[in-house]
């Protein structure tokens, strides 16, 4: 974009209207004119938060509200609270202050934004949705914003503006079409993470009760119950047992876990999509399968937790307080169970808030030992600090140590690529070992085009708690640069399975791949591994873990007739 | 010279003019990048959109019907049925064939092309209905699927299975 916007264009000449258009829109010359631009469309914004579930947080201005109507009901003195919560920030966080000031507005991050991409709205180019909140801070927080507001065309000058309500609604509109994916700061040369300008945003409206629904009520059925989808222990104990069920149908193998027990070696927590949400079950079914399995061959004592039943945290996506009230329970419980060292499923985000906050936030952790695979002795030095390790880590290292016999072919008629999700693979550089696990389970994996995976891959367009159904447009908008690459190696290479290391993309990518590239199916990389594993003891194994029959299965059963 | 041979002839300022026209239905600014040719990964709209509007423009050159149509246009269809156009604005980058036709074409042709264009048209409204419909389909069947199988397959909801639900439709 440096070579397309000077930055006094930036301020001055972006036109909203659509440029062959006709109308109000293309009247505006300015992009700081909000008058044609916040216009709140049904497909691309999340339903407000119900009053309940913000009151569980005791988080403020709990009331039923409707982004449509013109009235959001906001406490009369909200731009103070808004001016003072910022204040507050700037003085608390150096990367927000940092961030607010050293933008050049070079416009490197202009087009890598998925949703910038999808949806072909500039106010999605990650400079712009910046410029949202910085051309407030410009004017109330600096002091070249404080001597041209007098000035006759100052504010202009200095892409300045007041916050006023169509601003308001326009943060709210635009941070919420922000999946915090990181991709734009990749491609910032002074290192700027969008994802903490939308992070502030969105803690700032939560200031004034602006929160959505999609999230709120997750925060709340997680502080109140445990878990996203608040389901109480018990239930969460019965998905397990009918877990249990299925795999023993399809390997003959009893795989009941350990619950709540004390003193095991390893506390495990996983994001509850596995255990209720399809197909994300069928990897937690995996998870069982290998720990039934090391249990056996080397006497791996694992345990799970009804109460800490929520690997994933949206509270991450509220505020910082609210993230860390929902991630304290993961140090708590291991305290309680007296275990070693935790290990954490396959997830996303939860990623992110473990590996980069949860140390700082609620540790130290000196309760618990730096982490060992007892099987391997390999030390997990990433994890020493926060004592909390990745299971494609731990699967990888026993795959690489020669401690897993996996049978390839019962994968065969997998056709792999793998979508990197954002916070493992930006947040912490969680690359090649789940690859490495797809290697050493099925036959043919393709990757994507380079500049669609590892770090620079592309968002499924579904996280930072945007997986709602109400705004499936902007959803399947912004997943069209994942499911574009998704659809070139299936047309390419015959690729019918997506492989992820994530709850959201399990949820998110099934439906995303439906709309785009409608023949590849979305699976998780245990289970991969729970249908590759041979376990002592299993049965001559017909069916994978989702009941279709494995390949040269039907054949066989031919020639038998 | 009939006037697919005129069409063929003149392929090349066509595709041109229309692909813009296409793109500069986005805001300005965002038209500038995404009428960009870059590495297709990199944008897939603007690469969506110029490889489609090819497709289509060679197809009218050969025998074509409405399923050929409806099939070529839905990259770009199906793209900007989820994005924030209108109907009319989804659909319209078809009718700039009719400005670029009268700039390009003889009069005695303008009548016979635009019969032409009037059959892109039709398909395209077809196209952007069948998309809109599998959206809709996508968001009231989606968390059903999600969740509600889960439990219903662990035994711990009982009622109308999901297939009844469905119906026919695959899910």
């Amino acid at each position: 974009m440096s070579d397309e916007i000077k930055p006094d264009e930036l301020l001055d000449k972006i036109d909203y209207g659509p440029r062959s258009g006709s109308g109000p829109e293309s009247e505006s010359d300015n992009w700081m004119d909000t008058t044609a631009s916040v216009q709140i469309r049904p497909g691309m914004y999340c339903y407000a938060a119900k009053a309940e579930s913000v009151e569980t947080l005791s988080l403020p201005n709990a009331r039923p509200w409707n982004p449509l109507e013109d009235d959001w009901k906001l406490p009369d003195n909200w731009q103070e609270i808004l001016h003072q919560g910022i204040k507050e920030r700037l003085e608390k966080f150096r990367t927000f202050k940092v961030f607010m000031d050293i933008c050049v507005r070079c416009g490197a991050c202009a087009d890598k934004c998925h949703f910038f991409l999808g949806t072909g709205d500039p106010k999605n180019m990650p400079v712009l949705r910046a410029e949202l909140l910085r051309s407030v801070y410009r004017n109330d927080f600096t002091t070249a914003g404080k001597i041209l507001q007098k000035i006759p065309g100052g504010q202009k000058l200095n892409g300045a503006r007041p916050l006023t309500l169509d601003v308001l609604k326009e943060w709210w509109y635009y941070f919420f079409q922000c999946t915090e994916c990181r991709r734009c700061s990749v491609f910032c040369p002074y290192g700027i993470d969008t994802a903490e300008i939308t992070i502030m945003g969105r803690e700032l409206l939560n200031l004034i009760g602006l929160n959505i629904d999609w999230i709120a009520t997750p925060v709340s059925n997680c502080f109140q119950t445990g878990n996203h989808l608040g389901i109480q222990p018990h239930a969460f104990k019965d998905m397990l047992d009918f877990f249990v069920e299925d795999i023993e149908d399809v390997t003959g193998v009893d795989c009941t876990p350990q619950i709540n027990k004390k003193g095991a070696d390893i506390l495990f927590i996983t994001p509850s999509g596995d255990v209720f949400a399809d197909p994300g079950t069928y990897t937690c079914e995996g998870y069982m399968i290998l720990f039934k399995y090391l249990k056996d061959k080397y006497g791996l004592d694992v345990t799970w937790s009804t109460y800490a039943s929520e690997g994933g945290n949206f509270g991450f996506f509220t505020s910082h307080e609210t993230m860390k009230r929902l991630n304290a329970k993961m140090y708590a419980e291991a305290k309680r169970l007296g275990v070693k060292w935790i290990m954490g499923g396959e997830c996303g985000h939860m990623w992110r808030v473990i590996n980069q906050y949860m140390d700082t936030m609620n540790g130290p952790a000196d309760f618990l030992e730096e982490p060992v695979n007892p099987i391997t002795g390999t030390k997990f030095e990433n994890a020493k600090s926060t004592k909390m390790v990745h299971i494609t880590e731990f699967t990888a290292d026993l795959i690489k140590h020669g401690k897993l016999e996996l049978d390839k072919s019962r994968n065969g008629n997998r056709i792999m690529t793998f979508h990197d999700s954002c916070n493992p693979a930006r947040g912490m550089g969680l690359l090649d070992e789940p690859r490495y696990i797809i290697e050493n389970c099925c036959d043919e994996f393709y990757e994507m085009p380079p500049n669609t995976i590892r770090e620079l891959t592309f968002c499924c367009g579904s996280g930072a708690g945007l997986n709602a159904g109400e705004n499936i447009e902007l959803r399947m908008a912004g997943g069209l640069p994942r499911a574009n690459a998704v659809k070139y190696v299936h047309e390419k290479f015959g690729v019918n399975t997506l492989g992820t290391i994530c709850a959201i993309d399990r949820a998110a990518l099934p439906t995303l791949c439906e709309y785009w590239v409608p023949e590849v199916e979305v699976y998780g990389i245990h289970e991969l591994v729970g249908n590759a594993l041979i376990m002592p003891g299993e049965k001559k194994r017909t069916e994978d873990l989702r009941f279709e029959p494995l390949p040269g299965v039907e054949a066989e059963e031919e020639e038998d007739e | 010279m009939d006037l697919k041979q005129i069409l063929k002839k003149n392929k090349a300022p066509f595709v041109k003019e229309w692909f813009r026209a296409t793109i500069d239905t986005y805001p300005s600014q965002s038209a500038k990048i995404l009428g960009k040719d870059v590495n297709r990964f990199d944008n897939p709209v603007g690469a969506a959109t110029r490889e489609t509007i090819e497709e289509v423009f060679n197809l009218i050159l050969e025998d074509f019907n409405q399923e050929m149509l409806e099939k070529a246009l839905d990259p770009v269809i199906r793209i900007r049925a989820v994005q924030a156009f209108s109907a009319s604005e989804a659909v319209s980058f078809v009718f700039a064939l009719k400005v670029i036709g009268e700039n390009i074409l003889d009069d005695s042709l303008i009548r016979e092309f635009d019969k032409i264009v009037d059959k892109i048209a039709l398909a395209s409204f077809n196209k952007l209905m069948k998309c809109k419909e599998e959206i809709f389909l996508l968001k009231a069947t989606e968390s059903k699927r999600r969740i509600h199988r889960a439990f219903e397959r662990a035994g711990l909801v009982a009622e109308l299975t999901e297939e009844d639900l469905l119906g026919s439709k695959k899910s």
